[in-house]
């Protein structure tokens, strides 16, 4: 609250340009979206001579790009709330209660972290056959609750850092598990949920190698697999490819801008605005 | 005040996707419903081509229905085939390519269509691809072909109007370039290189047994066969006409020097020339066979394209209904119009291909089926082989090692196989 | 938001937290609701993660080809062959580089980032978000603009820079060391930021008090960064360097897409092992036994760093 104006400033500007520096290889990404194929070939890294939508009109004027986002949207949305679910839950009933078996419940969980996906998914598909998940919605949702460990790993260590007298004080008042997890612990807990629940939403919405294995009706498909269309055997159009995926992407963008003040608003709101 | 209604709202959440879970599980089945064959087929070729060939095919046949998912080739391809296939939730007809035949046709995946009468137009060089003794496995409609690309306003400049066909000569070409400031040539070498497969292609043609069959059985060694072309090879390193930098280049960025007119030759195969023409309308190029090292014959780097492949384990009338699909793809017709969505060569007997001009002096290899690519003609450990081989090949290039390791390498790694 | 339990108070922090997590454990009702809150984490743990490692762990021993269901068990015929591959170690050599030198990286970068990002100035959420972005898009794109980027030929797009300012081309992704240091720096670019945010969420929950006291008292940012930020951050230290770390070892796309492994040897991982011989050449077998040796590798070194952070953290508590 006492840094001066002249220090806030300079600090902006220093902010400002790293951030343009670090966006660089983002701006060819969108650059590219405005040319055609033979305009990238000629020169991809500069700007486009007459920029041209054609890219952005095919893409848009296909219906089947509508269904896919509904698709992904359906997926990333149960997916992403059961894993915070499942992980917030878990975190906590390991955190109020250290026995020994929770203690080495908690290690084992970690394991979770260190298996190679490409090695187990053949094993999974093979089970999902078994429960008639395979080519369907729910058995990508299915698939992505391995990301529950993930959410149980960071939220329990930011639920470490936490007062505890406030859920004493609620037991106290008498309050169930469920009520103490729901109105004192959730609150508490939201900056990092916000964070994972970004982060996995990232990951949801953009994996191409769970789609690819799981889904093979067109109508079931995601819309990285749509992206997807632009790759042959020899060669990729790439255009074609980057303007899906800067579709793809804007939701993803406006949902990071509009849920990122949640991450560090609360406890520091105060001081920023000050 | 808000918060009262979550827990509600997550409940009923969790409730309608545990309902939606179970009421999805239920409703496939393909049956025939109007007395219609429903088809399953994995496309290798990209939606936007094959979905009007498969609207062609279910209107000059209407009793079968072609039910097609895709996945982007090579790799992932690959992984969801291999997936559905253990499973046994593999497509009705599916592609068998280079990297996935040895084991469909060892576990019996796949239908043998020698006897079919689908097969008589099609190049005998294509069906043997994908299959073994005698038996053939995949319908493979058309070839690939991958050679020299050669700038001839460039050529022209040092008193050339082609790529040389030989070697030495090319070299002597590279060199006269050089001195007049131009960069001669530029081979990606992400991959095996063009070069290197022409060579041993040309060596191997007319073979009996093949060089492979000699190096597989034990007969004869990689340091044995393919000594010779690597030192050859490595002369456009050591006699300083092209940059080891091209260890660090993909066949996309070879091209888009090639398209800037900054280097005389490079190497590629026809997916360049739609981006080449649309990049650089007034780029005047032509392709020519890799010149001949060692008293050889000029040849080209390629393989016949993945091949359509009938699932074994898929019930009688299934089966039939795929013999349909693939006698009608094997058509005049189907392959003209597939022709004309894909570009591909095809090597029907029956329909001649129309080529871009400046792709012409490939065009006869591909139509006898006179091309080689080593990781198909390998006869096992096919993709560690090539990694170990291009990796090798890279540190050759950059001077790390000598072409006499390459060839070692190899023999250790096929021996360790 | 306004409820009072959003607002915890230094005061009660310190003294509050460790008492009430040694408290014996309540009734048989506190227990059993307990127990429930763990059940759906232990399901989907035991579900997609131990049943097909068991799998993998079965195949291992097979000579199993990932196309028909029958496999002949062959004992430890696969673990021979990978300990007695020697480009095995090549991929070993880098994946080990590639997970230490980003979680160091990383670390370090985001942490100062996540402190300036923390602070009040004009265009924050911009900055932060722009920050935030390279986590988003598929490693296939970024990958390709990177390699045109990285590109060692006179027209790549750095070597252009390069060039205005005098100084030759440098052969980016052509040269061992350089292509190593090339593919770690963009898996820095790529993760820190997210970390960056990762560490703001966790800034979040350090009491302000804190450092209106260290002022009051004449702390220097500096002091107020090691005396308080740094040692209240130990805990998302833990955290963010062990997903770093596992995530690290595990990498695929990034060097797959920027070198496809190369030149040579010098940037192939193990996991790219596990798909070639896995997937590209039907040895299921082989590549489960790689990816069983893999896992013991990865849960020995990043439990390793685990428990060493911890004890950092221990002491810091």
């Amino acid at each position: 609250m006492t840094v001066p104006a002249w220090r806030r400033a300079a600090l902006s500007v220093a902010m400002i340009l790293l951030a343009c520096l670090i966006a660089v290889p983002l701006y060819y990404v969108v650059v590219n979206t405005f040319k055609t194929q033979g305009e990238m070939v000629a020169s991809p890294l500069s700007l486009p001579t007459s920029p041209v939508l054609d890219n952005y009109r095919e893409v848009l004027s296909d219906p089947r790009m509508y269904r896919s986002f509904a698709n992904t949207l359906y997926v990333t949305v149960v997916s992403v709330v059961l894993q915070l679910l499942v992980g917030a839950l878990a975190a906590y009933a390991m955190v109020v209660r250290t026995s020994r078996l929770n203690r080495i419940l908690a290690n084992l969980l970690l394991i979770g972290f260190v298996v190679p996906g490409q090695s187990t998914l053949i094993p999974l598909y093979r089970t999902l056959v078994g429960f008639e998940l395979v080519d369907t919605l729910n058995g990508l949702v299915v698939m992505y609750l391995g990301g529950a460990i993930f959410c149980y790993f960071l939220v329990q260590g930011y639920m470490r850092t936490l007062p505890f007298e406030v859920i004493e004080a609620a037991r106290i008042d008498g309050a169930h598990d469920w009520q103490i997890f729901w109105h004192v612990v959730l609150p508490l807990i939201k900056p990092i949920l916000v964070t994972v629940g970004i982060f996995q939403s990232m990951w949801v919405w953009n994996d191409f190698l769970l789609p690819t294995v799981f889904i093979s009706s067109p109508d079931k498909r995601t819309v990285v697999l749509q992206v997807y269309n632009a790759v042959t055997e020899f060669t990729t159009n790439w255009p074609m490819f980057m303007t899906v995926s800067v579709i793809a992407l804007v939701p993803m963008i406006i949902f990071f801008v509009a849920t990122q003040r949640h991450i560090a608003s609360g406890l520091l709101a105060g001081s920023v605005k000050g | 005040m808000k918060r009262r209604s979550r827990p509600t709202a997550l409940a009923a959440f969790a409730a309608a996707a545990l309902l939606a879970l179970t009421a999805c599980s239920g409703s496939e089945d393909g049956a025939d419903a109007d007395g219609k064959t429903t088809l399953t087929f994995l496309s290798w070729t990209g939606e936007e081509q094959m979905e009007q060939v498969i609207d062609a095919f279910e209107e000059a046949h209407p009793e079968i229905a072609v039910e097609t998912s895709y996945s982007p080739p090579v790799a992932e391809y690959i992984q969801a085939l291999q997936t559905r296939v253990l499973s046994g939730t593999a497509p009705d007809v599916f592609l068998i390519a280079a990297e996935n035949k040895t084991n469909l046709i060892d576990g019996e995946h796949v239908v043998d269509i020698s006897g079919e009468d689908f097969v008589e137009n099609v190049a005998p060089f294509n069906l043997e691809t994908y299959g073994r003794d005698g038996a053939y496995y995949g319908l493979s409609l058309s070839s690939w072909a991958a050679g020299y690309l050669y700038n001839k306003e460039l050529l022209a400049e040092v008193g050339y109007d082609a790529v040389p066909e030989t070697w030495d000569e090319f070299l002597e070409m590279c060199a006269k370039l050089q001195d007049a400031g131009i960069t001669p040539f530029l081979e990606s070498v992400d991959q095996m290189p063009t070069t290197i497969s022409a060579w041993i292609g040309a060596k191997n043609d007319g073979m009996d047994p093949s060089l492979d069959d000699q190096i597989f059985s034990g007969e004869s060694t990689f340091a044995e066969q393919w000594m010779p072309e690597l030192e050859e090879y490595n002369r456009v390193f050591e006699e300083g006409l092209m940059s080891p930098d091209v260890v660090g280049l993909d066949g996309d960025q070879v091209r888009d020097e090639f398209a800037n007119e900054r280097v005389a030759v490079i190497n590629g195969g026809p997916w360049y020339i739609g981006a080449l023409r649309e990049a650089n309308p007034d780029l005047d190029f032509e392709f020519s066979l890799v010149p001949a090292v060692d008293g050889g014959t000029p040849f080209a780097a390629g393989a016949a394209s993945p091949g359509y492949a009938i699932n074994s384990k898929a019930d009688e009338d299934k089966q039939e209904a795929a013999k349909t699909f693939l006698r009608w793809l094997a058509t005049p017709e189907a392959v003209e119009l597939f022709q004309s969505l894909t570009n591909d060569v095809t090597v029907t007997s029956d329909f001649e291909p129309p080529v871009d001009p400046a792709f012409e002096p490939m065009v006869p290899s591909i139509r006898e089926g006179k091309l080689y690519l080593p990781m198909i003609a390998w006869q096992r450990a096919e993709d560690v082989l090539n990694v170990e081989a291009v990796a090798q090949i890279q540190r050759m290039i950059r001077g790390e090692i000598e072409p006499e390791q390459v060839a070692e390498a190899l023999d250790t790694k096929l021996a360790a196989s | 938001m306004t409820t009072l339990s959003t607002r915890p108070t230094a005061g009660l922090r310190t003294s509050g937290t460790r008492a009430w997590l040694s408290r014996p454990s309540g009734g048989w009702r506190q227990s059993a609701a307990n127990k429930a809150f763990l059940l759906p984490a232990i399901a989907v743990f035991v579900f997609l993660f131990i049943i097909p490692l068991g799998q993998t762990l079965w195949w291992s021993f097979t000579d199993f080809t990932g196309y028909s269901p029958e496999a002949a068990f062959v004992g430890l015929a696969n673990y021979r062959v990978i300990v007695t591959d020697p480009s095995m170690l090549a991929g070993l050599a880098f994946t080990l580089l590639f997970g230490v030198g980003t979680t160091l990286l990383i670390t370090l970068l985001a942490i100062p980032l996540a402190v300036q990002l923390n602070k009040a100035f004009r265009g924050r959420n911009l900055v932060r978000s722009i920050w935030f972005f390279p986590a988003i898009p598929s490693m296939a794109i970024l990958g390709l603009v990177w390699r045109y980027i990285l590109s060692p030929l006179e027209s790549g797009a750095l070597n252009t820079v390069l060039g205005k300012v005098g100084l030759g081309p440098v052969s980016w992704l052509s040269d061992p060391t350089l292509a190593r240091l090339s593919v770690i720096l963009v898996g820095v670019w790529a993760a820190t930021g997210w970390h960056a945010v990762l560490y703001t969420a966790y800034l979040q929950s350090i009491p302000q008090e804190y450092y209106e006291v260290a002022r009051i008292d004449g702390a220097t940012p500096r002091q107020q960064f090691f005396g308080i930020t740094l040692p209240l951050l130990t805990p998302a230290i833990v955290i963010s360097t062990f997903l770093l770390m596992t995530g690290g070892l595990k990498v695929f796309d990034l060097p797959y897409t920027l070198t496809t492994g190369g030149p040579g040897f010098s940037t192939y991982t193990i996991t790219q092992s596990i798909v070639v011989s896995g997937v590209g050449q039907g040895r299921y077998g082989l590549a489960s036994a790689l990816a069983v040796m893999f896992t013991l590798a990865v849960a020995a070194l990043s439990f390793g760093q685990l428990w060493l952070t911890r004890l950092v953290e221990k002491r810091f508590a």
